[in-house]
């Protein structure tokens, strides 16, 4: 018997850990993991749930004891503005996973990552490169706590060469179901931008970023990638595609106000999804990288993922009543299905169990 | 970004080979032959029913406006009394016939009117006013002048005026453009529109074309030489001199390859670092094809094989004062020789003559910069005086002269490292541009015609 790969999710409370384990428990040769403070408040079905917190010192135990291959840490909480113990949770968090994985020899560590990191600034090159310095933060939390995860990890990575360190830089996430900073913005009513700026924005559907992840640990693949489908599509478009009118705002006034409300130098961080920079400047990634080393080439373009999203917001007005239950029912399908292959493989491994005991 | 060929356009040009254009995002078609969404000038001709007209008017037509137009029986060209200046020949055309009766009747109207109210003078535009006038002054000429003269009016007032399938033709255009227009709004309003990875969007620069357009032949009435030193589809890098302020010289360079090169090529041109911080004009740059200045932007749209404009003045030329026009400032750190050599494309001086007249800068003004952020504060006559007003450029002379390319292919793949060479090539295009520059300015009669 070929032995499985043993994968530890952090985070699996939140979307994203969620999201990765339900898809990694369909696969077959995968013994999943799922660590958190609090257990998904969606049944996994499948899961080996372990609680407890990722800053966690007892964690290495735990690590060298089910002898993970690969740690996927997606535990991040984005946090308002002056959140410290998000902060703490992200940066001393993915210290402490990064530092037990070393000490327990574990292959590969996934991160999650935006390229927002780089900031948007006016001197920006059109197609950032995965080298280019990390000048995002100051407006953010949740950037500034990925800025410093990423410098650290950089560091990291030169003293311990032995461990894979995969960090995948998403662009602005959509889809139906995810909540990011774009999303946030992109269903608005009528989403404020900055009077006669159009910058050009990546995106990258929510199926993609799972894809991504997955195929990070397939391919081995080390080292840091922009993660994104490759039109980018100008602000306004995207507005378009969602339906949305946007609500422009006179570009120093908006600043002004910015200051005005959440102190100096936060961009509007506390108020609008997105830094008015980020509305502002370009700051695309190049995805030379991510075709040619990772491989990966999105199903979604980002046309198609942003009607994705306005479809979505469509068809949710109407999903009442009689609609609530036909969904009700498709979730109960899903379980049912995951129930029965979960049973399945159970009953093939006690037979293959069985079979070497005889 | 993908394999090279996937990005051509996949039309077949008239000798039958592949067009070597570079395609448009989701289209496979180049912007020329870009189907249906955009005809092309030949299909809107076809569609238009103006060109239902007699033989001999098509045959005129094709020969082109250089051709002498044919004047028969110049003598009964004598002006002889009311209105015969118009009705030149008195043949049996009915086209001809049409146009006597017009006159007539017009004539009688006029007449009509000024009977019934006395006062009534003919308003300064109706056709029997003007050939009164044209009549006076006819006569005061001397006779080979006068012909040349009537000549030159026949030009003007064409037959196909008072045709009525001319009329048929331009109400036919007036929709299709309406609806094309209309058209294009609502898919732009549901974001059905595509931009390149650098957000240049085709559409856009259509929109703005007729205004370019205008500044480039009625305003500037630029002339431009030497076009056939840019490449047809492979890479080249077009350095230039920089003037104003404001810096139009960048678009007219762009609206002269656009309108003069076979191959109607797109010039990305490069610009300064605080063009992304202006309102709409970033948006505006950017969707006519522009992108920030720098070696890795300047690098990666060469290697796609696209004309890149580049300024190596930058806001140093833009701000130099009128006394010191022409004389080209610092190259600076000459990141336009390491794209260049990055990629092994050829640079292609070019000298922009006029643009450094449509803005009189006497002094720049620090505290004025520092107070409004701006990297530098003209002063002028008009400036800021007259606010915005004082920004309308100059109606100069403008010359745009493309210079034989200096080839960069035999340099090594690390001789954007070598320093010497880098300044020794800037230093060696500098110098061409200025010859090229003196060059015109002693050719020039004046600045301004």
């Amino acid at each position: 018997m070929i032995k499985e790969t043993i994968i530890l999710v952090t985070g699996v409370g939140d979307y994203w850990g969620r999201r990765l384990a339900l898809y990694l428990l369909d696969q077959p040769g995968l013994r999943v993991i799922g660590l958190d403070r609090q257990p998904p408040t969606e049944k996994v079905p499948g899961l080996d749930f372990v609680q407890a917190d990722v800053r966690n010192p007892l964690l290495v135990e735990l690590l060298r004891d089910e002898h993970i291959d690969v740690c996927y840490h997606l535990k991040f909480i984005p946090g308002d503005n002056g959140d410290e113990l998000a902060s703490e949770v992200n940066v001393q968090g993915t210290m402490n996973v990064v530092g037990a994985c070393a000490e327990a020899q574990v292959n590969q560590i996934v991160l999650r990552s935006s390229t927002m990191v780089y900031g948007a600034h006016a001197d920006n090159a059109a197609f950032l490169t995965e080298s280019s310095p990390l000048r995002g933060g100051r407006q953010m939390t949740s950037i500034r706590d990925l800025v410093e995860i990423e410098s650290f990890v950089a560091t990291f990575r030169r003293q311990e060469a032995q461990i894979k360190l995969t960090i995948l830089r998403f662009a602005n996430i959509v889809g139906p179901t995810v909540n990011s900073p774009m999303t946030q913005l992109l269903t608005l009513p009528a989403p404020p931008v900055l009077l006669g700026f159009d910058p050009l924005l990546q995106f990258v559907h929510e199926d993609d970023v799972v894809g991504a992840l997955v195929l990070s640990t397939n391919q081995g693949a080390d080292g840091v990638y922009n993660v994104a489908a490759a039109d980018p599509i100008p602000l306004s478009r995207a507005l378009r595609l969602v339906g949305r009118r946007a609500l422009p705002i006179f570009h120093p006034l908006a600043y002004r106000a910015a200051e005005w409300v959440s102190g100096p130098n936060t961009g509007s961080a506390s108020w609008t999804p997105l830094p008015w920079d980020y509305l502002r400047y370009r700051w695309t990634g190049d995805l030379k990288r991510m075709q040619e080393v990772l491989t990966f080439a999105p199903r979604y373009s980002a046309a198609e993922a942003l009607q994705e999203v306005a479809h979505h917001h469509r068809t949710r007005a109407d999903r009442d009543g009689a609609g609530n239950l036909a969904q009700d029912e498709e979730q109960l399908r899903n379980t049912l299905r995951h129930r029965r292959s979960m049973k399945e493989t159970r009953k093939d491994e006690s037979d293959a169990d069985a079979g070497e005991q005889t | 970004m993908t394999d090279a060929n996937n990005n051509r356009c996949i039309a077949i040009t008239t000798d039958g080979s592949r067009c070597q254009r570079r395609a448009q995002a989701e289209t496979g078609y180049c912007h020329i032959h870009m189907p249906a969404s955009m005809p092309t000038v030949d299909q809107v001709a076809d569609a238009s029913p103006t060109t239902a007209k007699s033989p001999e008017e098509a045959a005129r037509q094709r020969t082109g406006p250089d051709a002498e137009i044919p004047i028969e029986r110049d003598d009964a060209a004598e002006p002889a009394g009311e209105s015969s200046w118009i009705t030149l020949e008195e043949e049996e055309l009915s086209q001809h016939e049409l146009r006597r009766r017009l006159v007539q009747e017009l004539n009688a109207l006029a007449r009509r009117l000024q009977r019934a109210y006395p006062d009534y003078e003919p308003p300064p535009f109706s056709i029997e006013r003007i050939g009164t006038l044209l009549d006076g002054q006819a006569e005061k000429m001397p006779p080979g002048l006068r012909r040349s003269v009537l000549k030159r009016l026949r030009g003007f007032m064409n037959e196909d005026l008072f045709e009525l399938e001319t009329w048929k033709g331009v109400w036919f255009m007036v929709n299709y453009t309406v609806e094309y227009q209309g058209d294009m709004l609502k898919r732009r309003l549901k974001g059905d529109y595509v931009t390149d990875e650098w957000g240049m969007d085709w559409e856009f620069l259509e929109l703005v074309r007729p205004f370019l357009d205008f500044l480039y032949k009625v305003y500037w009435r630029v002339e431009t030489s030497g076009i056939e030193h840019l490449p047809d589809y492979d890479r080249a890098l077009v350095v230039s001199n920089h003037g104003g302020p404001p810096p139009w010289d960048g678009l007219m360079l762009m609206t002269a390859v656009l309108n003069e090169h076979p191959a109607q090529r797109l010039v990305r041109n490069l610009h300064d670092e605080w063009v992304p911080t202006l309102p709409f004009l970033s948006a505006a740059l950017v969707k006519v094809g522009q992108a920030l200045a720098s070696v890795e932007n300047g690098t990666r749209l060469l290697n796609e094989d696209e004309l890149v404009g580049a300024y190596p003045e930058g806001d140093q030329g833009v701000g130099k004062l009128f006394r010191n026009r022409y004389q080209l400032a610092s190259f600076g750190r000459a990141d336009f020789v390491r794209m260049a050599l990055n990629t092994r494309a050829p640079i292609i001086p070019v000298a922009v003559v006029g643009a450094e007249e449509t803005f009189f800068t006497f002094h720049r003004s620090r505290t004025l910069a520092r107070l409004t952020g701006l990297p530098y504060f003209p002063l002028s006559l008009r400036f800021p005086w007259l606010g915005p007003a004082g920004l309308v450029p100059l109606p100069s002379k403008w010359y745009i002269d493309f210079g034989e390319p200096i080839s960069t292919a035999e340099f090594g793949p690390d001789a954007a490292a070598n320093l010497a060479l880098v300044s020794q090539l800037s230093e060696q295009t500098r110098k061409i541009i200025q010859e090229m520059i003196d060059q015109r300015l002693s050719d020039r009669r004046s600045p301004y015609w």
